[in-house]
């Protein structure tokens, strides 16, 4: 079906001129970053739920419409719907809803960033913030191809989990785990590969040292 | 035009067999030397084109032998060689890594052209020089199989290497993007080494190579080349 097509949370920028867009990069960073402190700090799923129903009420609010959150959130529901019974068996419900409210929230965080900030503004944004990580060798562009590769990527991997769900169903075996994991995993990894053999074939993922400036 | 130097170059892969891993290997001590300014690669599925193709950037490394461009060895001088050698995979949506071309270009150029503007004005130039700034704003997505490949030929030559190698350009192209391409490849400056199961691209060249079993069977003349080829192919089919 939708062949790998971008779509999703983190599917690009979609131009606009709301609040949300008008606010400045550093601002929206800020929120992101402690969106995802919170997964680790906020003890209290009812903390969560407030905390995702906020951020949710943002995206609405700046326009960025129903139809996007919910075609991403549907590429996320059947991991976290996974997640959560395994974490209901393991810790009880209170910890489950936690966990699970707490990657949606990260997960919509990060959306709104990508969706509100054109993807050049936010590599140069990064690069710029990994900048005082240079003097420990760190290479600040890799930051910047590092967060490029992880917008490209959650649509195409989304894409290969419905692709494959259509293969399997195509040959009646839509009810085999196996049928329908196997392949998403065979296809990510020689996805992972191609795209790091892309990158290296195109001096992207080299450090910025002795560099030919 | 640069050279290109394979000597006694071995490509082997770890296997694993019923009586436990083994190597096989995949390239068996190539010599060659290219200078020409178009070098085509044929051979059989399987018979070593694309491991061929992906020592002279280094993409994988020889077990013994050495492959070297303009003298810089590809195992040791990775990064030196990469800047001269651009590659262009036969899928170019596993290339093209940004939503659109333009931010696919200016990723590019990135490290070249700290400077937005710069980076900006150097990617339309890349563009325009493509005919390809109707289509730089769209998503890769929506562009067709052509369009695509000449998209990610552009970020590919945005930091002009001096070497172009393609792995079966056109495989996934139909007629007329095809041709397309074919004129691209006509009019750059690079040294272009392809591989291809196309014989008549393979015919563009000056200079082409047979690949069969991981070795070199036949290097030369395009014409005999191909006959060479067709020759091969058929006598392991017998009488129909
Ligand atoms: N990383 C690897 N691991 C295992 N086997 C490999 C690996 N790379 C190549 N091979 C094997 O080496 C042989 C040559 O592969 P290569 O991709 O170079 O062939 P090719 O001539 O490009 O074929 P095709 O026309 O199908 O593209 C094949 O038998 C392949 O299975
Ligand atoms: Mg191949």
């Amino acid at each position: 079906m939708s062949g790998g097509r971008p779509g999703g949370i983190l599917g690009g920028y979609v131009p606009g001129n709301s609040w949300l867009h008008r606010t400045p990069l550093w601002v929206k960073f800020l929120a992101v970053l402690i969106a995802g402190a919170a997964s680790f700090l906020l003890l209290d799923w009812r903390v969560s739920a407030v905390s995702l129903a906020a951020v949710l009420l943002a995206w609405l609010s700046a326009g960025l419409g129903l139809r996007r959150l919910a075609g991403s959130t549907r590429v996320v529901v059947p991991l976290l719907a996974v997640l959560f019974a395994f974490q209901w068996w393991q810790q009880g419900p209170a910890t489950a809803a936690r966990i699970v409210l707490n990657l949606l929230l990260c997960f919509v965080a990060a959306g709104v960033l990508t969706a509100t900030v054109p993807l050049q503004d936010l590599l140069d944004a990064v690069a710029r913030l990994a900048s005082p990580f240079r003097r420990f060798g760190a290479d600040p562009e890799r930051f910047a191809l590092a967060i490029a590769i992880m917008v490209r990527s959650v649509p195409v991997l989304a894409g290969a989990f419905y692709e494959v769900g259509d293969a399997a169903r195509a040959r009646g075996l839509e009810r085999s785990v196996r049928a329908r994991t196997l392949p998403v995993v065979l296809s990510t990894v020689a996805y992972a590969r191609r795209t790091g053999d892309a990158l290296a074939a195109r001096g992207l993922g080299d450090p910025d040292e002795d560099s030919s400036l | 035009m640069s050279r290109i130097e394979l000597a006694g170059a071995r490509v082997t892969v770890p296997v694993e067999a019923d009586s436990g891993p083994r190597e096989k290997v995949v390239l068996d001590g190539v010599d060659v030397v290219l200078t020409e300014s178009r070098v085509a690669v044929i051979g059989a599925n399987g018979s070593g084109k694309s491991t061929l193709l992906r020592l002279l950037n280094g993409l994988v490394e020889p077990s013994s032998g050495t492959v070297r461009i303009d003298g810089l060895d590809t195992s040791r001088e990775t990064r030196a060689v990469r800047q001269r050698v651009g590659f262009v995979f036969t899928d170019p949506l596993s290339q093209l890594v940004m939503p659109t071309g333009r931010e696919d270009v200016e990723l590019s150029l990135r490290r070249r052209h700290p400077n937005r503007g710069e980076r900006a004005a150097a990617a339309q130039e890349v563009l325009g020089r493509f005919g390809l700034q109707r289509l730089a704003d769209q998503s890769v997505y929506e562009l067709s199989g052509g369009e695509r490949q000449l998209m990610a030929l552009a970020a590919v030559l945005a930091v002009d290497p001096s070497i172009l190698v393609l792995d079966e350009p056109s495989t996934l192209l139909d007629l007329r993007n095809r041709e397309l391409l074919r004129r691209t490849l006509a009019t750059l400056p690079q040294q272009v080494i392809f591989s291809t199961h196309d014989l008549e691209l393979a015919l563009d060249a000056e200079r082409v190579l047979v690949v069969e079993a991981g070795r070199i069977a036949f290097d030369g003349d395009p014409t005999e080349a191909v006959r060479f080829y067709r020759d091969l192919c058929g006598a392991g089919l017998g009488p129909l």
